[in-house]
């Protein structure tokens, strides 16, 4: 029983929701509708990489959006004309690599609060874009993006597949690496890590970092994914990121549900959406139903963890 | 010269968190800009930075009461709109404005209750709370519509013995909250309880015999309860019901509340900090406006002061 109640509310989530899928519309549960509508969450998947490991630090990153903003911008504005798809790939990348380490350095070595640090830097890049944009929508994302977005393996999209790699990339570095010790310790108890010799600046400032650049390949995606580009993408992402990396198990300090707890937690958020559409859930109840949703588990997932 | 750098960044052993430098910049702000236009100083201008800028001073002052103890309110946005939405369903006054009190009391009193008892993290809790609030509204109220109570709208736009109605609502908001935080009890607990949770020991002001749970869920019930009063205010600026004018209204109010120098971490932070944050956000935007900056640019503008601020505060530990 005990075994039980220390599993992430994100699993219990996911299981009810593909129950209640597959009591009332048994026919969508074939991979080629799941797979449509897991890979419309692939953006999210990724962000929430980042956010767990950053919150596993203690730490906080709500930048998300920003970052996502501007490449999308940057790509689909044509700002880079005739540019080649490598070098607007390593130019996303590189953006988010240096918003993380901006990030990293504020939270870690000038010890700034978290959550105003990257909620202004979001800020930052978001009106950045406003300016550059004037408002108006860009143009087109290069086709190529969308080509390889649309790719399957078999009966399973590339996105799909390319965010379980990076997951399980990202779940042995931290169970393998010196760098994944640190970021236990840290979040176990900073002084305690820090009298231990652990570089707890570094590591704050190197999660940062990692988490930056998933933004960055959070942004491909979700540019791929939308062909044309827009002046309001992913802006509530980061916020949605941490309500999953909650669900996960993964809160501030405390990493139980490891990387597949979070990974559950975005797949429980486009289940929950498949679910919703297709007993013609309007817009206002979809906003109650994901609420109390979030809070139930998190309600459940806190009595557990006070009582443990 | 250190001396000097310190008070104005504030002492680290100071319980008020740094307000100086703010306050300087707003001094700084509002003499370049009447410096630089003349509308500035014309007595229409500045009628209307009072009424621009109390929606934000009220809901930051609301905010300020759950930072200092180390918890944060992101459903004040969905607060706001749901006020107006219930304002605008029609009915007397007398009936309309207490029930948006009672609402948002019962609001702050779940928020209060889901954290404390449950042990749920505030960021999540408040969070869901802003969905279903918003989600509450957008049935009551799909497009902005419908008519606010006359009082209401009187009691935004008139005036008394000449001086505007904006003014009374900032002295009421103001008053009331010195009370609680510095007139109270329950404002020093507020400081013992964040103090605790900022320094890593949760069960610290527990521990001295206060009774951190109750005073808790009061905080969130004190900041829902400012968000409504916004909310009224802003019902009686627009005379009607919008679902969407809160929207991220809660993180200018956080905006507000650091830029006074008020600490996310709990513990340290002043009202008279709060007040002059959400001061100087609105005579940036009045000062943007009028010196004709590209409304574009103003959010990053906004984006890279709020940085500014953060990265001079000295603090001890890294966190939230």
């Amino acid at each position: 029983m005990r075994r039980l109640l220390r599993i992430p509310p994100a699993y219990y989530v996911f299981a009810v929701l593909l129950l209640i899928l597959w009591v009332a519309r048994p026919n969508m549960l074939n991979l080629n509708v799941m797979g449509i509508f897991v890979r419309q969450i692939v953006p999210l998947g990724i962000l929430v990489l980042g956010q767990l490991l950053v919150m596993r630090v203690r730490s906080i990153d709500l930048s998300g959006g920003g970052v996502i903003l501007l490449i999308n911008y940057t790509i689909s504005s044509g700002v880079f004309p005739g540019a080649s798809m490598i070098f607007l790939i390593v130019l996303a990348l590189a953006t988010g690599l240096a918003v993380g380490l901006f990030n990293g350095l504020m939270v870690g070595v000038r010890r700034a609060s978290a959550v105003i640090v990257t909620l202004a830097v979001g800020i930052v890049l978001v009106g950045f874009v406003q300016y550059l944009s004037s408002g108006k929508p860009p143009g087109d994302v290069p086709g190529m993006f969308g080509d390889i977005y649309n790719t399957k393996l078999g009966p399973v999209p590339t996105p799909v597949i390319f965010w379980v790699v990076v997951s399980a990339a990202l779940s042995l570095f931290l169970s393998r690496t010196v760098f994944g010790r640190y970021v236990t310790s840290v979040g176990e108890n900073v002084q305690a890590a820090h009298f231990s010799g652990v570089p707890v600046a570094r590591t704050v400032v190197l999660a940062h970092t990692l988490a930056g650049l998933l933004a960055g390949v959070s942004a491909l995606v979700q540019t791929a994914s939308i062909a044309v580009g827009s002046v309001r993408v992913g802006l509530d992402l980061p916020i949605l990121a941490v309500a999953a990396t909650i669900l996960g198990g993964v809160v501030f300090g405390r990493g139980e549900g490891g990387v597949w707890g979070p990974f559950f937690g975005v797949l429980s958020f486009a289940l929950l959406f498949v679910v919703m559409t297709t007993f013609g859930v309007d817009e206002p109840g979809k906003l109650i139903a994901q609420g109390l949703i979030i809070l139930l588990a998190a309600i459940f997932y806190g009595v557990r963890s006070r009582s443990s | 010269m250190t001396a000097i750098s310190r008070r104005l960044t504030g002492a680290r052993g100071s319980r008020q968190g740094m307000w100086l430098l703010p306050l300087l910049i707003t001094v700084a702000i509002a003499l370049w800009l009447s410096l630089q236009t003349k509308q500035f100083l014309y007595g229409e201008n500045l009628l209307n930075l009072v009424p621009q800028a109390m929606p934000l001073v009220i809901t930051a002052v609301g905010q300020m009461f759950v930072i200092l103890l180390g918890g944060l309110d992101l459903s004040v946005g969905s607060m706001i709109s749901f006020t107006t939405a219930v304002l605008a369903l029609g009915g007397p006054a007398w009936v309309l404005i207490p029930t948006v009190f009672v609402l948002a009391g019962l609001v702050g009193v779940t928020n209060g209750f889901i954290i404390t008892r449950f042990n749920v993290h505030p960021i999540i809790a408040t969070l869901s709370m802003q969905y279903i609030l918003l989600g509450v509204t957008r049935v009551l109220r799909p497009v902005s519509g419908g008519t606010v109570p006359d009082v209401v709208i009187s009691a935004v736009a008139g005036s008394f013995l000449g001086v505007p109605m904006p003014v009374f609502w900032g002295i009421f908001t103001i008053l009331v909250a010195w009370k609680l935080v510095y007139g109270s009890r329950f404002g020093l607990h507020l400081f013992a309880i964040g103090g605790g949770v900022s320094s890593g020991v949760e069960d610290a002001a527990h521990n001295l015999g206060i009774a951190d749970r109750r005073n808790i869920v009061l905080a969130y019930v004190i900041c829902a309860c400012f968000a409504a009063l916004a909310g009224i205010f802003l019902a009686g600026r627009i005379v009607s019901g919008d679902p969407n004018v809160g929207l991220l209204f809660e993180l200018d109010a956080i905006t507000a509340v650091a830029i006074g120098g008020t600490q996310l971490s709990g513990g340290i932070g002043s009202l008279h900090g709060t007040v002059i944050g959400a001061l100087v956000m609105a005579l940036l935007a009045n000062g943007m406006n009028l010196t004709n900056v590209s409304p574009f640019i103003q959010t990053t503008i906004k984006g890279a002061i709020l940085l500014l601020v953060v990265a001079l505060q000295s603090r001890k530990k890294m966190g939230l």
